[in-house]
């Protein structure tokens, strides 16, 4: 499914602890995926991931040498970037929002089953917003604290329609179920939902050029 | 507060020291030198005494400092005997001079504001006794004896008061690092194998489905419980509304909520937080055998919104009697009632086949 050939997806999973990469490894594996590769840590997967070129990589936020909007942050500066898929504890809200805004296009919690994991490792890799729940809670609740402070140029906005959208995912609908209810398409549904994130990892990457630029280290 | 009876302490004997060479410059000008020296003496042996009896808690009894006030008093009256009246008029110290504000800081230290402001009272009033008319010069030695008592005393309220407020917050803290630690510790090994197990065996029929079921209910179960933020009002009776929705998530429920805190006055939130338990239960109730609920927690700054949807049978807006017979009405009241007590609505709407959406909504003033 890689750049439109029939190859198996290309996978790197990312945890801190051997019992769950050597599950998830099965799991993915079973069901005709490539692992291309293992990590324990943040400079690993960069390292194994600037190697091997996965099509996803599989990122748990709780890593012990860097945090995970450190690690999403390296993965989206390779070129190609891999789609990253964070893979984490639902407790952990600020990491997650972080790391999304970092440059990750989906998130599941640990406790999803192997058929969602699988689903949504595809859909990532297709270029498919992977949102739970949780995630569209987190995001509504960004651009409301966004709203909240003193706005600047590059400050993103929610459409209507966007909020809208946002707000279903956060009540449980799936996409299709929304595209339903909104007589939409599911394509323009996605797109929607696509755009929430987009616009926040514009903002973020403006402000760290802000930040650079504010630091004289933009050379 | 051990080194403030250190510094009475202290002072005490400086006092005293002072005293003495008062006494040995003036003694041959005393109407009878012999009672200045016993009088010294007792003061001496009093401050040994008090000085010991201080040191412990248990010796800090009420009578001590009653009656430590009570000898500093009798010293300076005793003074009318010691010294000549001529002396007395033309302003001469008398015999324990700042020794007896000594009594009167030990009060302030022992019992506050009201024990310094009695103490100090009680010293002044021997002071006027002695000198037989208030003069500017006892006028001055009484404004800074209520001074010492009553600032001394507000000084070591405060002091304590701060004093339990830093070992409150200390104790706070520690149960905040314990409770992370805790955290770390389940997150990095009881939730990994309670997931793991739930992977394995999902799907997998009999015994193994189930215990890989159960496994995945303990697995959100302990998450949202190591997750949650703790749920103690703060300093200005506010909680975070997080803290009471994110224990309602498990197999079925779903909580969606901001990564900031969501502060509502403490009455409030618990209202609002039991309002959404309401609607939740009436979904294990009516919903369905497998209805699902998502809870959507949304600060909208001017109002904090909570939404409650299911995917359970739901019913239609024009059977409200059948609604009334099933017990669901009675709910849908009692949630209204919630709201309305806490200055907030609630809308409930549902569509046969659809499920049940619930918004409840309250403003911040």
């Amino acid at each position: 499914m890689s750049a439109g050939t029939d190859l198996p997806l290309r996978v790197l999973v990312v945890d801190d602890h051997p019992i769950w990469r050597d599950g998830v490894t099965r799991d993915l594996e079973s069901a005709g995926l490539t692992v291309c590769g293992t990590a324990g840590d943040g400079a690993q997967a960069v390292r194994i991931a600037t190697a091997t070129r996965p099509d996803v990589v599989l990122l748990d936020l709780q890593l012990p040498d860097m945090s995970g909007v450190e690690v999403a942050a390296r993965l989206s500066a390779i070129d190609p970037a891999p789609r990253i898929l964070v893979l984490s504890a639902s407790g952990e809200r600020q990491d997650v929002l972080d790391a999304m805004t970092a440059g990750a296009t989906g998130y599941l919690v640990k406790s999803a089953s192997a058929a969602e994991l699988l689903d949504g490792v595809r859909r990532v890799a297709a270029g498919d917003p992977v949102f739970t729940p949780g995630l569209a809670g987190l995001v509504l609740g960004e651009y409301r604290r966004l709203a909240g402070e003193p706005s600047g140029p590059t400050t993103p906005q929610l459409t209507d329609r966007e909020t809208e959208i946002l707000r279903l995912v956060a009540k449980g609908l799936t996409y299709p179920q929304i595209a339903e209810r909104l007589v939409l398409s599911l394509r323009t549904v996605q797109n929607h939902v696509q755009n929430t994130l987009s616009k926040l990892q514009l903002h973020n990457k403006a402000q760290l050029v802000r930040y650079a630029i504010e630091q004289g280290i933009d050379e | 507060m051990e080194q403030l009876w250190r510094a009475v302490a202290v002072f005490r004997v400086a006092a005293l020291a002072y005293a003495a060479v008062l006494v040995v410059a003036n003694h041959d000008r005393y109407a009878r030198p012999a009672l200045g020296w016993l009088t010294l003496g007792l003061m001496a042996a009093w401050t040994v005494a008090v000085i010991a009896l201080c040191q412990t808690t248990s010796g800090r009894s009420r009578w001590l400092f009653a009656l430590d006030v009570a000898i500093a008093a009798g010293a300076v009256l005793a003074t009318l005997a010691v010294e000549t009246s001529g002396r007395i008029d033309h302003g001469a110290p008398t015999l324990p001079a700042a020794w007896a504000a000594g009594a009167v800081l030990a009060s302030a230290v022992a019992g506050g504001w009201r024990g310094g402001g009695v103490a100090a009272v009680v010293v002044a009033a021997a002071d006027i006794v002695e000198r037989g008319q208030l003069t500017e010069q006892t006028f001055n030695g009484v404004v800074l004896l209520l001074f010492a008592g009553l600032v001394g005393g507000y000084l070591v309220d405060l002091a304590l008061r701060a004093e339990r407020a830093v070992a409150a917050a200390s104790r706070r803290e520690a149960a905040v690092a314990e409770r992370e630690r805790l955290a770390r510790q389940i997150h990095d090994s009881v939730l990994q194998v309670l997931a793991l197990v739930s992977r394995r065996g999902a799907g997998a029929g009999g015994e193994l489905g189930e215990l890989a079921q159960l496994a995945g209910e303990q697995e959100v179960a302990l998450r949202a419980l190591v997750a949650a933020p703790p749920a103690e009002p703060d300093d200005q009776g506010e909680i975070d509304l997080r803290s009471l929705l994110e224990p309602l998530s498990g197999d079925r429920v779903v909580v969606s909520s901001p990564a900031q805190e969501v502060r509502l006055p403490a009455d409030v939130a618990a209202e609002l937080a039991a309002a959404v338990r309401e609607a939740l239960g009436n979904v294990t109730h009516h919903g369905g055998h497998d209805a699902r609920a998502w809870v959507l927690l949304e600060d909208e700054t001017d109002s904090v919104v909570v939404t409650v949807r299911d995917d359970g049978v739901g019913f239609a807006g024009d059977r409200l009697a059948q609604a009334r017979r099933d017990g669901r009405l009675g709910v849908a009241q009692s949630i209204i009632g919630r709201m309305t007590d806490i200055g907030g609505t609630a809308t409930i709407e549902s569509t046969p086949g659809e499920g049940t959406e619930v918004e409840l909504r309250v403003r911040r003033d």
